[in-house]
């Protein structure tokens, strides 16, 4: 209990970065600025944007930036949380496109590694890494949304086990418009009821009997879809992390995208500064109340980004992260929305129009509106706090 | 990069709550507030010796010679039992003005306690149980022993933080330093800390009483209204932590960016500590309303040092000044 004054100075937080860490970020750097497409690529929510995506994922993959924090092995750089930061930073500053791959690199391809076979990660690994496939996540249906463990959608097993026979439909699948694959969560024991007898099954979006329907978002433009499932075939050999393991296999792919992997800070700390940008361009010095706000999102993105820094540090020394990945769902989601109002009310009279004088923001400001919706309700997240971090008895 | 805190730190900071779990609970706080007495002198000898008040204080002065990283924890952990008496004041500003002086043994050994009114308060908080005030003209400092001030008692809500207006100040005491805005600074970003512990404490009242309290044949805290408005509180409280921290991590390493991290911290923690206080009183229901209700007790810390070294416009004017430019 008593502890010399040596003992104690001894002080290793460290806030700088490491001379390999200023490396990494200059390599990454350095690549971005000569590759990055000078003018915007069409939105990936459409026939075209969607290849030309998938063309910049290429490229990535063959600079081995796609997937950074993978094992080299399968197309990686073995990149550590820390790492995987600055290189989202370097990403999102340099104006690269969106992740049309996000689906799979930051939620599927984490859970293969975490759960799958070798010859799942072999046969998977690789060709998400180069987006050669695509994914689609399969989990919402029509009456099963928050709801996630009374989905419907059946696979049962063919007469010599070896394969899925799928009926059902999903909704709501982001990209399944144009991805190749899709991965989702059946009922494969007819007799179970919520989270027991859904086993987690990968299928080629053009085996025979899915019927993709694109379905226009808020935007007008196809971003997500309904698939129908009316006897599709799949393999056994496709099954992810065992029969019947499918509520906590998605859980753990859940926990990615809440978590740190799919929304980076630097996203959102990029939107602040343009926000700032443009705060400075239009806004009216005198008008302290908008003064206020920009400053409040400044700090609140900032408050994310240190945040995110001591989740990796705690994953670097061995902690895990679990329900407390919800308090970040809520928070970047939320932010991003006020970031986006703060932003049309700068613009006053040109926020209503899809091309202004300005930087475009209406666009961002429909997307930011999905942000508590997708991946859990924040509603739910709240649940899942009250319940799991403040320890409040069910309802 | 590493954003964490060594073992050294953390445990030093488990044994420090653990003591005042066991030696310093609401009851003693109360029985503070009820003797008028304005702090706990048995509780002040006991963080001397753990080397708790002294651990900013360089080693040549018989401190620990501590960097504000190995300190941060230990003012949380004083702000979750809301140690009453000028605790903040004596750890950092006092262990960094007067470090080389003659009263910095009495700073390490507890016979000497710090109050500070470095920002023009106009009511001192803890001025009759400190020894030596440290005032300001301008960007120096002076410290003055409090025997030598007239003191004129002020009733404040903290009774855990007794307040005077002080007269005879204009031209006694000693100059201790010229770096007001580092001792501000330091001021400002101990109250963030200390009120980083007051709100989790108050959330932590909170979930006992809302797994206890039943209505309607269900625990109060199985209402989803009670949870969200918990797990909003929550939300605040830890998005704060890491704002805090790294203020730290700025004054130790006297970065360049300082006044705009403490002023983040202070601002964060103060609308944190805000939420957490009506959240919890809301979940209690009329008996929060009470005067024998101990959430008062930390309720009342946090309002008065939410606007205590520098109020919310303040620090908010310094993080848009740092991001936006200055007005
Ligand atoms: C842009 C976008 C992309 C998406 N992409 C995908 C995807 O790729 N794959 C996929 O499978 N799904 C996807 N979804 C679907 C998403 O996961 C669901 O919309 C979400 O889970 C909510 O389900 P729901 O829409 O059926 O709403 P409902 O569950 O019907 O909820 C409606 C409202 O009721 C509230 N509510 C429901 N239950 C509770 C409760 N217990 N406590 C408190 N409030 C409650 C909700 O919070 C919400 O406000 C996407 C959605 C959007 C908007």
């Amino acid at each position: 209990m008593y502890l010399t004054p040596r003992q104690i100075r001894y002080a290793p937080m460290d806030l700088t970065e490491t001379a390999d860490e200023q490396a990494f970020r200059a390599e990454a750097r350095a690549w971005l600025e000569a590759n990055v497409p000078s003018a915007p690529l069409p939105s990936f929510d459409t026939a075209e944007g969607f290849e030309l995506h998938r063309q910049w994922e290429a490229k990535l993959y063959e600079g081995r930036w796609s997937a950074v924090s993978w094992p080299v092995e399968y197309g990686g750089r073995g990149a550590d949380y820390v790492k995987w930061l600055i290189f989202e930073e370097e990403y999102w500053r340099s104006g690269a496109p969106g992740r049309v791959s996000q689906n799979g690199i930051f939620l599927l391809g984490p859970t293969i590694i975490e759960v799958g076979t070798p010859e799942q990660k072999a046969r998977f690994l690789p060709a998400m890494a180069k987006s050669d496939e695509i994914w689609a996540q399969a989990w919402s249906e029509p009456d099963a949304g928050s709801d996630m463990a009374s989905i419907r959608s059946k696979a049962a097993l063919s007469d010599d086990g070896s394969e899925w026979i799928i009926n059902g439909q999903k909704i709501w699948a982001s990209r399944a418009a144009w991805a190749d694959w899709c991965f989702g969560i059946f009922r494969t024991d007819p007799e179970s009821s919520r989270h027991k007898g859904l086993t987690f099954i990968l299928m080629p979006l053009d085996t025979p009997g899915i019927t993709v329907r694109p379905i226009a978002q808020l935007d007008g433009d196809t971003g997500f879809a309904e698939i129908f499932f009316d006897d599709v075939h799949v393999p056994i050999e496709n099954t992810l992390g065992g029969v019947g393991n499918g509520w906590s296999v998605a859980m753990a792919t859940a926990g990615f995208e809440r978590g740190v992997s799919l929304r980076s800070p630097a996203r959102f700390n990029v939107a602040v500064d343009r926000l700032i940008k443009l705060w400075i361009k239009i806004g009216d010095p005198d008008d302290d109340t908008m003064r206020d706000a920009v400053t409040d999102l400044w700090m609140q993105a900032e408050g994310y980004r240190l945040h995110t820094y001591m989740t990796v540090t705690k994953l670097l020394e061995g902690g895990h992260i679990g329900s407390e990945s919800s308090l970040n769902k809520i928070f970047w989601s939320e932010m991003d929305v006020r970031a986006h109002e703060l932003a049309l009310q700068l613009l006053g009279p040109d926020a209503e129009r899809i091309d202004g004088p300005h930087e475009r923001w209406v666009d961002g400001f429909l997307f930011s509106l999905s942000g508590p919706l997708y991946a859990g309700t924040n509603e739910i997240q709240r649940n899942i706090i009250a319940d799991r971090v403040l320890n409040l008895p069910r309802g | 990069m590493k954003f964490s805190f060594t073992s050294d730190q953390q445990q030093f900071a488990a044994g420090l709550r653990e003591m005042l779990e066991r030696e310093f609970t609401a009851a003693h706080l109360r029985q503070v507030w009820e003797t008028g007495a304005g702090h706990d002198a048995a509780l002040w000898s006991r963080l001397a010796e753990m080397g708790v008040l002294s651990m900013m204080l360089p080693e040549a002065d018989g401190g620990m010679g501590g960097s504000f990283v190995d300190t941060i924890l230990l003012i949380e952990e004083l702000g979750r039992a809301a140690v009453p008496g000028p605790v903040i004041e004596t750890m950092t500003v006092g262990a960094l003005a007067l470090a080389g002086t003659p009263w910095a043994a009495g700073v390490a050994d507890g016979s000497v306690a710090v109050t500070a009114a470095l920002m023009g308060e106009r009511y001192v908080p803890h001025t009759a149980v400190a020894g030596v005030v440290l005032l300001s003209d301008h960007d120096s400092i002076r410290a003055i022993e409090t025997s030598q001030l007239q003191l004129t008692e002020v009733e404040g809500i903290d009774h855990g933080r007794q307040l005077v207006t002080l007269a005879g100040t204009e031209t006694a005491g000693v100059f201790v330093g010229s770096d007001r805005e580092t001792a501000t600074d330091a001021g400002s970003l101990a109250a963030a800390a200390y009120l980083l512990g007051l709100s989790s404490r108050m959330l932590a009242i909170a979930g006992d009483y809302a797994r206890d309290r039943r209505q309607f044949g269900q625990p109060i805290g199985s209402f989803q209204a009670v949870k969200h408005l918990m797990a909003d509180a929550l939300l605040k409280v830890e998005f704060a932590r890491p704002a805090v921290y790294r203020a730290a991590w700025s004054h130790a390493t006297d970065s360049d960016t300082r006044a705009r991290d403490v002023s983040m911290a202070k601002s964060l923690a103060s609308d944190a500590a805000q939420k957490a206080a009506r959240s919890a009183l809301q979940v209690h229901g009329a008996i929060g309303y009470t005067w024998e209700c101990d959430l008062q007790l930390f309720m009342k810390k946090a309002w008065a040092l939410m606007p205590a070294w520098g109020s919310a416009s303040y620090h908010r004017r310094r993080v848009s000044d740092a991001v936006l430019g200055p007005r």
